[in-house]
């Protein structure tokens, strides 16, 4: 997904206000050079004749001189962290890897088209050497790595990783794309949302319909644990698949619980992604 | 029957085919059903109906390979002999086949209805033997020489067959000491598991010698039979009871001094004297009903092949496998919709590539 169609561009808005001095595309805590006008400060504040505000100062009545500050645009880093336990191989409606990718692609391109970093990191319970890529503002890098996330085989059973993977952003705060299925212990959530507290985390929970709406109402299925928690037949019949979706329900509901304590509420990729709907999610969020 | 018994009677044709046996285990670790990968189990709701078909379906596949490798194997049960306990006797009948047990109650060569005396006897203790299923019988015969006819058993159509024949014509003299001996030897030498009656059919009766006495006595007094007479008297001839007008001595009166020798055995005892086919009738039931103690029979068990059975197991079990394929559902069926979105995707890897 190349970001050069309309389409597949995801417009993120930081929620904070970042500093540093890299200038990029969004509204930065400092203020300076030119952009959009944020207030006026005393001469003495900001000594800079070039940017006296002369209605402003002739408007005073105590005859005081005020600058006109613009805000300063400023890049921030975009992070996208990729859940690459066992659970995220299955394929029902879609290809959850190639789910992963494709955000992940979209949010490279999207990221370092507007100057920002975009930086990677896959784990399952350890971090991915092979899949790490520190923030890099270079484009072909970027979608480079992205692209390979389709073709990673997670084989590890737990998502611990990650943990490890939020301490490796040190710094500044990060805006944090957390790609996965959420199939974890609910300690494991806390745990990631708290290690991720500093940054501005964007949970996208992949969300298959074969395990969710479009669950058959009759029928024998042998289920397969993908992380190795066994084999079980179950007899899916419209109660069941009633409880089933409940459950699902109750899951989503408790990692929204987690996820809007520290940050964003999560986005719910099914089965397609569709950059617009994430923008909007991300806008409005 | 107590399961260890069955089970020490269970053997097979071919037993090393056995030795497959932990295949059928089999099914526990593999299923035949398809099996679909899902993120996590955890996401279904434990069930106790799943499980309950689970575990029936792996049963089912353990049955059907066990099933087909036992029926392979050709399972059995020995045949066995089985002792039980009934009500019945040991008896042995002890026929007269004088030549005048041809002849009626009358004394007469029958003719037209007439029943003679072998005839009338052979009908009623056919019914005899056929009333009750857990007597033994024995049969012998005498005239001048014993004969033995049948010994004992518990097969009913045999003696029934054996009695059958006493109504040939008979040959002629009247040897009863012999044939007390063989009927007394018919009961084996064991020791008595159950009560003995010894029947002596007979329409006369002979001296039997003072040196086979001692020796009679002997046998009846190790095998103690309950013994009956049945004296099929012919009107006109002398009753056991009867003295003789002239001198009392067993060659004047046979019937009397084998009575009198009967009576001295210190066996139980009973004459019975009758001169009609119904007297005949109502001996016999009288003999049934003092004779109803229990005794042991064996019964015959034959091989029985169990291979139907093993296959019926494994077809059992295989139809409940095949009933679990066929309601079988796909969990991603939803990859009609997902085929809407295969072009989208196939644009998107083309983005990729290019």
């Amino acid at each position: 997904m190349r970001p050069g169609g309309t389409t597949a561009e995801i417009i993120y808005l930081p929620r904070w206000r970042p500093a540093g001095s890299r200038v990029g595309a969004h509204r930065g805590r400092d203020a300076g050079g030119l952009g959009t006008f944020r207030d006026q400060v005393p001469f003495w504040r900001l000594p800079e004749a070039r940017r006296i505000d002369i209605r402003a100062t002739l408007r005073d009545p105590f005859e005081g001189t005020h600058v006109r500050r613009f805000e300063a645009r400023t890049a921030v880093e975009a992070w996208a962290l990729v859940d690459l336990s066992a659970s995220m191989r299955f394929r029902g409606a879609a290809d959850r890897m190639m789910l992963a990718s494709q955000v992940c692609v979209g949010l490279a391109g999207s990221a370092t088209r507007i100057g920002d970093a975009f930086g990677l990191i896959a784990c399952g319970e350890t971090l991915r050497d092979d899949l790490f890529l520190p923030a890099t503002r270079r484009r072909g890098r970027a979608l480079d790595m992205a692209g390979r996330i389709a073709a990673a085989a997670g084989a590890e059973t737990g998502a611990a990783g990650l943990v490890t993977a939020a301490r490796l952003l040190v710094g500044r705060p990060k805006l944090v794309f957390l790609i996965s299925d959420f199939r974890w212990p609910s300690a494991l959530i806390e745990q990631v949302f708290a290690a991720l507290a500093l940054h501005d985390v964007v949970p996208i929970l992949l969300v298959d319909s074969a395990e969710d709406e479009g669950l058959p109402a009759w029928g024998l299925v042998e289920l397969d644990d993908l992380e190795g928690a066994g084999r079980r037949v179950v007899f899916m019949r419209p109660k069941l698949r009633q409880r089933w979706i409940a459950r699902e329900r109750a899951r989503l509901d408790e990692l929204r619980r987690i996820a809007t304590a520290v940050g964003r509420a999560p986005f719910r990729l099914v089965d397609r992604f569709d950059p617009e709907a994430l923008s909007r999610h991300l806008l409005t969020s | 029957m107590p399961v260890s018994a069955f089970l020490a009677r269970l053997d097979a044709a071919s037993p090393l085919l056995l030795w497959l046996l932990p295949l059928a285990l089999l099914p526990l670790w593999v299923s035949g059903q398809r099996v679909t990968p899902v993120p996590a189990i955890r996401a279904a709701p434990s069930d106790g109906l799943s499980r309950a078909i689970g575990r029936a379906l792996s049963l089912a596949g353990v049955l059907a390979i066990g099933g087909v490798i036992l029926a392979l194997a050709g399972p059995y049960r020995r045949g066995e002999t089985v002792t039980r306990t009934g009500i019945g006797a040991q008896v042995s009948m002890l026929i007269d086949r004088s030549g005048s047990m041809n002849e009626t109650f009358a004394g007469r060569q029958p003719s037209g209805g007439e029943e003679s005396k072998a005839a009338a006897s052979r009908r009623l203790l056919g019914e005899f033997v056929g009333s009750r299923a857990h007597d033994q019988f024995a049969v012998a015969a005498f005239s001048t020489a014993p004969m033995l006819v049948l010994p004992m058993t518990e097969r009913h159509t045999a003696v029934r067959a054996a009695i059958d024949a006493i109504d040939r014509p008979g040959l002629d003299y009247t040897n009863v000491a012999r044939g007390l001996a063989m009927a007394l030897a018919q009961f084996g030498t064991g020791t008595a598991e159950a009560s003995r009656v010894l029947l002596l059919v007979s329409d006369g009766a002979a001296v039997i010698d003072p040196r086979v006495q001692g020796q009679l006595r002997a046998d009846f007094a190790k095998v103690r039979p309950n013994l009956y007479w049945l004296f099929l008297r012919t009107k006109g001839s002398p009753s056991i009871s009867d003295r003789p007008a002239g001198e009392d001595t067993p060659q004047a009166a046979p019937e009397r001094h084998l009575d009198l020798f009967f009576r001295s055995l210190g066996v139980p005892y009973r004459a019975f004297e009758v001169e009609s086919a119904e007297a005949v009738a109502d001996a016999i039931r009288r003999i049934e009903g003092l004779e109803r103690d229990p005794i042991p029979y064996t019964e015959q068990r034959p091989r029985r092949d169990l291979t139907p059975v093993a296959y019926a197991l494994s077809a059992l079990g295989l139809l409940i496998l095949i009933a679990g394929k066929l309601v079988e559902a796909d969990l991603r069926r939803g990859r009609a919709a997902a085929a809407e979105a295969t072009p989208a995707r196939g644009v998107s890897r083309e983005r990729r590539a290019a």
